[in-house]
């Protein structure tokens, strides 16, 4: 049983804007979902002859576990176990002992990490699970592509927090998808500002490295941007985080995983329907890739005409500026 | 008898003195702004030249007063000492827009608008311990600076830190841009209906910038007569299902039914009493309005008193576009107001040029007199004329921010009107957002998912 104070420490218990955010989209979204209840029905199933979703095989070897690989057991903050991220279960553990953990630097160790999740992990949308299930089959949602991000790092003694915010979309893409349909509109209109988006962050030599590793290499490539490296944001790039709403996060907190289960329950089709279309983007982008000459090539290619330099904003104090509570 | 163009414009001058500095106070960015007399007309060579002035002077100023673009200036290894010659306004380092939506909130948005600005700013007081954006602009321009913002349809506004000067510039080359191009239409007595929320009452840029509205205009209503701000922008186009966002959503549809039918009985009323009018502001709601007198099967005949000048918008408001020519058809069909009296204006809160299109051919114009346009390519270098590419500016009139700004719209200049005799370069009227990179994650393929099914 988890006393309140450790629920409190470990921040099970959500922040505040992810209340805020959290009750909001669900609001939201259950109007949506009402007032749209006849298509709903007829789009929650998939139906006779329609495609259905066959989960990729596993790209990755998971070693046996053995009790005597060696494992961090600190209790330190962002290096103990948290919600759906114990990296004490034995896959994670013998993963992690595979990909160098004690043996490598930890930049070496953390970015073998992030390439294993990055690009050996397959986006699936379905509800949460432990780490452990997650690495057993390989696929997951971005949350559970991070999690088991930070779970490899912890392993390995590095510390490893959740960064979460929400964001919105560049406005070519509001114009294609969203802007064309009233329906969709209207749902994003109200949704818009509550979807999240997170990135996992290692601390190395005392900075905080982030990793973005949800999107696969052939995944962005099929979006035409470059393919991203341990250390890059995808904030900025192609996501935008609202002001204000960036949150770091020791674990998960309570309450995260009811909407992937309430969307599993209510729309099931409908979540099979893009785990078909995520398998389809990466075939789309593997041809890219083979087109552009390779990962390297392409990266170049996409980076190249990526964006223009920007300045870099020192916030300094300014005698002019009087702050009065 | 028709008004020549110089008294046309002199009127116009003695109209709006206060936003016109003493003449020997005048820099070379305000000569670039207030010395032509028509900026669409004024001859390649001359405008060549004050434009170079007022973007060295201000280039000079930003390198050596800013210390966000004098780092920046380094960065990209360039000096005030590089700008020698016309050609070398191409080397000046470029803002991209977005630099502008990178905030952070509560007193540190306020030390970052702070920091935005060129030079000294006055003392700004603000209160409380984490103060809204609403709160740190209103204290910004309670202290004599204004700063304004875009409406923000993607959730993040562009927060422009102008100060009274530069604000005035705009306001003037707005007006002065308009007037121009409808010239001989306008006259003081006319009657007109701001299509925007009231300038007095707003620090949304396209809004505020209207106030100039007030002053060369003798009878003006707003349409939107209530406070908006950044909160009632968030509650009315993405707020949730909150008490309060229902309160505003509510409020604001009961608002928009009752803008139509005023402006309904104000053009009932114009009609009777044979006044001259002018709409200015958003489209969406003359359309509104063009489609409810449709319904009513009503008609008005304004063809030699109306004239209408539309830009900005609300993109949440718009369920359709509507295409130019359809609006203008629509606007001469239903109040008869001509179509060549139907102007359309392109500009965006990170700078004060205003382009405006000519009767003729609605093509943009660009007051090539103190704003240098550019188009470029994907690797942000400048193209020539006829390509498309991504809309850049070096706008030689702001003194509180660089205004060397990377837009997000996507153009094709031309060097001449393909229509009208107007000397300078164009836009094609057709302006879009430039593609930006398409991105994707969890939150993005549950987006698609609704959009697949639903749209499907």
């Amino acid at each position: 049983m988890v006393s309140l104070k450790e629920m409190k420490d470990k921040g099970y218990i959500p922040q505040r804007m992810y209340i805020k955010m959290l009750l909001a989209g669900s609001f939201s979204l259950t109007k949506t979902l009402l007032l749209n209840m006849s298509d709903l029905k007829k789009l929650r199933s998939i139906h006779e002859g329609e495609e259905r979703y066959v989960r990729p095989p596993r790209e990755y070897e998971l070693p046996e576990y053995k009790t005597s690989m060696k494992i961090c057991k600190s209790d330190e903050k962002f290096l103990r176990p948290t919600l759906y991220c114990d990296h004490t279960e034995p896959e994670v553990v013998a993963l992690a002992n595979k990909l160098g953990a004690f043996r490598k630097p930890d930049w070496e160790y953390a970015e073998s990490a992030f390439y294993l999740v990055k690009e050996k992990m397959t986006l699936e949308i379905l509800p949460f699970n432990r780490v452990g299930e997650t690495l057993i089959r390989g696929t997951g949602t971005c949350f559970h592509l991070i999690t088991a991000f930070i779970a490899l790092c912890r392993a390995a003694g590095i510390k490893a927090r959740y960064k979460i915010f929400a964001m919105n979309m560049i406005q070519a893409w509001y114009d294609a998808v969203v802007d064309v349909d009233p329906l969709i509109k209207k749902w994003y209109d109200s949704m818009g500002y509550f979807m999240l988006e997170g990135e996992g962050e290692a601390l190395i030599d005392g900075k905080w490295v982030v990793a973005h590793v949800g999107p696969k290499a052939e995944r962005q490539a099929a979006a035409g941007i470059p393919i991203t490296k341990f250390g890059e944001d995808s904030i900025g790039n192609w996501f935008f985080a609202i002001p204000g709403t960036i949150m770091k996060m020791e674990s998960i907190p309570y309450g995260f995983s009811t909407s992937t289960k309430l969307l599993k329950k209510i729309a099931p089709g409908s979540m099979e329907r893009v785990n078909i279309s995520i398998l389809k983007q990466i075939e789309k982008g593997r041809k890219i890739i083979e087109e552009a000459g390779g990962l390297e090539s392409y990266d170049k290619k996409a980076r190249g005409g990526k964006k223009p330099a920007k300045p870099k904003m020192e916030i300094q104090t300014k005698k002019e500026i009087i702050f009065e509570d | 008898m028709t008004i020549s163009f110089n008294e046309y414009i002199k009127k116009f001058d003695n109209l709006v003195q206060d936003y016109i500095p003493p003449r020997n106070n005048w820099t070379p960015a305000d000569q670039a702004v207030y010395q032509p007399k028509n900026y669409f007309t004024i001859q390649i060579k001359e405008a060549q030249e004050l434009k170079f002035k007022a973007i060295k002077y201000q280039f000079k100023r930003h390198f050596k007063q800013n210390r966000m673009y004098h780092g920046f200036c380094k960065e990209m290894k360039i000096t005030d000492n590089d700008i020698k010659s016309y050609e070398d306004l191409e080397k000046i380092p470029l803002i991209p827009g977005e630099f502008y939506k990178d905030y952070p909130t509560g007193r540190d948005f306020a030390l970052w608008l702070a920091n935005l600005f060129t030079g000294e700013i006055p003392q700004v007081k603000i209160t409380g311990k984490n103060p809204s954006f609403d709160d740190v602009i209103n204290s910004f321009n309670s202290s004599g600076l204004v700063v304004s913002y875009s409406s923000g349809t993607s959730g993040r506004h562009t927060f422009i830190p102008r100060d009274k000067r530069t604000f005035l510039m705009s306001e003037y080359a707005i007006a002065k841009a308009a007037l121009s191009m409808a010239y001989p239409i306008w006259e003081y007595d006319m009657h007109g209906y701001l299509l925007m929320p009231n300038p007095f009452k707003t620090n949304i840029y396209a809004g505020k910038v209207c106030t100039i509205y007030y002053d060369v205009i003798k009878n003006v209503k707003a349409a939107i007569d209530r406070e908006i701000n950044t909160d009632v922008i968030k509650l009315s186009m993405v707020g949730g299902d909150g008490l309060k966002s229902k309160l505003v959503k509510s409020a604001l549809a009961r608002m928009n039914k009752k803008i139509i039918n005023n402006i309904i009985k104000w053009l009932e009323k114009n009609n009777k009493e044979k006044n001259k009018i002018v709409f200015a502001g958003a489209p969406f709601i003359l359309h509104a309005v063009t489609n409810k007198l449709k319904e009513m099967g009503k008609t008005f005949d304004f063809s030699d008193r109306g004239a209408v000048l539309t830009g900005g918008g609300w993109k949440i408001h718009e369920d359709k576009r509507m295409p130019h020519d359809d609006f203008r058809k629509q606007v001469k069909e239903i109040i008869g107001i001509r179509e060549e009296h139907c102007l359309d204006a392109y500009g965006m809160v990170e700078g004060n040029g205003w382009m405006v299109n000519c009767p003729e051919g609605h093509y943009l114009h660009i007051p090539y007199s103190y704003y240098h346009p550019l188009v470029l390519d994907d690797e942000f270098k400048p193209v020539g004329y006829n390509e498309w590419g991504r809309f850049a500016f070096l706008d030689g009139s702001t003194y509180s921010y660089p205004a060397f700004i990377i837009s997000g719209d996507k153009v094709r200049m031309l060097e001449h009107c393909p229509v009208c005799d107007r000397p300078g370069p164009v836009l094609e009227p057709e302006v879009s957002r430039a593609t930006g990179k398409e991105m994707r994650g969890c939150a993005e393929e549950l987006r698609r998912m609704i959009s697949a099914d639903l749209g499907g």
